[in-house]
């Protein structure tokens, strides 16, 4: 308890005497944990949102002409054959031109006109769970493409293509803003470690011929690091949120964010998050003591 | 208190185990100075000793060979029957916290008060902060310093600041202490009034060692005195 104590107050000793690097650093922290976070952020949305969408995604081959039972069951065991899917479902030509009538409500009466066999019959298939990329969806659409009777293969393919490549973009900018957040919090702490221990030189001199132990002069710097992280990545993911929360607040309403259910990280990546940042910031810490301290 | 008598040559092991055992130690500075040549001590537990010689004679390099800050370059050193070239860094800070250290340049902080300067030795050692307190405040009365007590040490006198250094020396009530030309700033007063701390401590058994090359504080002393020219024993 007692040498808990005279380790925290070693502690405050250390961020009173460098105080206004103390605060850069934490700036410097947050605002990197800031950048890298914002993009995690809108990446694991973006992944979520993806995922809601894959389950969601059907594609639809539109076929030259009705076609009988038989070769109904034929064409799904053909399609079940390349690829697991959740369910396939004929669409007949009047069956399409219901639902379009349907969806026109009370302006069915357009339809008046054209009469029932105008829209052409098709088959949708709603494909399993496990069909992610947008290479396995090509590729199976592709094949739909070559089924007997297919005309047209349709499954917003350039929307899912731009919304992959957006996806991608972004997990290229959180590795790069992981990078940012790595190389800041182990540099800036170990830059302000070093300060520290050149301001504390001749204290450190003296409290070795006093014979402190290495914990008594070591843990201090090291907790410094620790806090350095801690504190800097709590600003950060504070900012985040109230980032998130303000933008939440502001974009309600139709429009594109509305499109996706916008949520923050769960209490697991908020822990994982700042426990990473504490490593890094430790480990600057010891670098520092490493090449500076020689006890 | 264990006192020798003038009589007693030069560095001869006293009756008990020696406390403080040098064997034939030098000390060479890079390229060829010769602080030490040859010295051999040996000092019981409890005793009081004078180390004395003109400038440059080797008193303070041999304080720091005993209190382990540098290292002999030929020779054995042994605490407490510890050989010091054999102890691990954590042995070494251990003993250093029951070693007390008046150094000649003070090595005080001067932007720390000097109750913090006095109480950094104490941390080291884990000590409470009641006795911490207490003890400081004995010293500080000891040493005419009471009133000094929250005073910045950079705002003191020079002999207000030794005198802190020699409280800081006897802080943790050491098993040896070295005094490095403890009185060098001081007047006749307060030179007595250190004095007189070290008779103290060294009668609850610190074996004390003063270097100095003050002869109005050994001479007519009761305690042994070793004498050093050009590093060596004489």
């Amino acid at each position: 308890m007692r040498y808990l104590a005279y380790i925290l107050a070693q502690t405050g000793r250390n961020l009173k005497q460098t105080w206004s690097t103390q605060c850069m650093t934490l700036l410097t922290v947050s605002l990197s944990v800031l950048i890298f976070a914002f993009f995690f952020l809108i990446y694991t949305n973006m992944l979520a949102a993806g995922e809601k969408l894959g389950d969601e995604l059907r594609l639809i081959v539109y076929l030259e002409d009705e076609i009988v039972p038989q070769m109904q069951d034929q064409l799904e065991r053909k399609i079940r054959g390349f690829s697991d899917v959740e369910k396939v479902v004929y669409v007949s030509r009047k069956k399409a031109f219901d639902r379009l009538s349907k969806q026109l409500d009370k302006d069915k009466d357009v339809l008046d006109d054209l009469g029932p066999d105008f829209l052409p019959p098709s088959i949708e298939v709603y494909p399993a769970k496990n069909l992610h990329t947008l290479t396995q969806i090509k590729h199976f659409a592709d094949f739909l493409a070559t089924l007997p009777q297919a005309t047209k293969v349709q499954y917003g393919h350039s929307w899912v293509e731009r919304f992959a490549y957006f996806t991608k973009l972004l997990q290229i900018i959180m590795f790069l803003s992981g990078g940012l957040l790595i190389l800041t919090t182990t540099f800036m702490v170990s830059y302000t470690i070093r300060l520290t221990i050149f301001a504390r030189r001749e204290e450190l001199q003296i409290l070795r011929m006093l014979g402190a132990t290495d914990a008594y002069i070591k843990v201090p710097l090291l907790l410094e690091g620790v806090m350095q992280g801690f504190l800097g990545t709590g600003f950060g993911l504070l900012s985040l949120y109230f980032l998130f929360t303000w933008i939440r607040e502001r974009f309600t309403g139709p429009g594109f964010l509305n499109l996706f259910e916008f949520s923050f990280f769960p209490l697991q990546i908020l822990v994982l998050i700042t426990g990473v940042s504490i490593i890094f910031c430790a480990g600057g810490s010891l670098t520092s003591m490493r090449k500076l301290l020689r006890l | 208190m264990k006192k020798t008598t003038e009589n007693t040559p030069p560095g001869e092991i006293p009756v008990d185990k020696p406390f403080v055992d040098l064997v034939k130690v030098s000390k060479i500075f890079k390229p060829s100075i010769t602080a030490l040549q040859d010295i051999s001590i040996s000092i019981a537990r409890g005793e009081l000793v004078f180390l004395t010689g003109m400038s440059g004679a080797g008193k303070t390099t041999l304080l720091k060979l005993i209190c382990c800050l540098d290292r002999p370059t030929k020779g054995v050193i042994e605490v407490e029957g510890k050989d010091l070239s054999r102890l691990k860094p954590k042995q070494l800070q251990l003993l250093r916290q029951n070693i007390g250290v008046a150094y000649q340049n003070f090595r005080i902080l001067p932007d720390l008060t000097v109750f913090q300067n006095i109480s950094m030795a104490m941390e080291v050692a884990y000590r409470s902060p009641t006795v911490i307190r207490r003890r400081i405040d004995d010293l500080l009365n000891m040493l005419l310093l009471t009133d000094k007590r929250d005073t910045e040490t950079g705002k003191l006198s020079r002999g207000e600041q030794q005198r802190v250094a020699i409280a800081r020396a006897a802080a943790n009530s050491p098993s040896l202490l070295l005094a490095d030309e403890p009185t060098g700033n001081l007047d006749t007063e307060t030179t007595w009034q250190v004095m007189n701390l070290f008779k103290q401590l060294n009668d609850a058994g610190t074996t004390i060692i003063i270097a100095s090359h003050d002869e109005t504080i050994y001479k007519n002393a009761p305690f042994r005195t070793l004498k050093l020219v050009q590093g060596k024993l004489v």
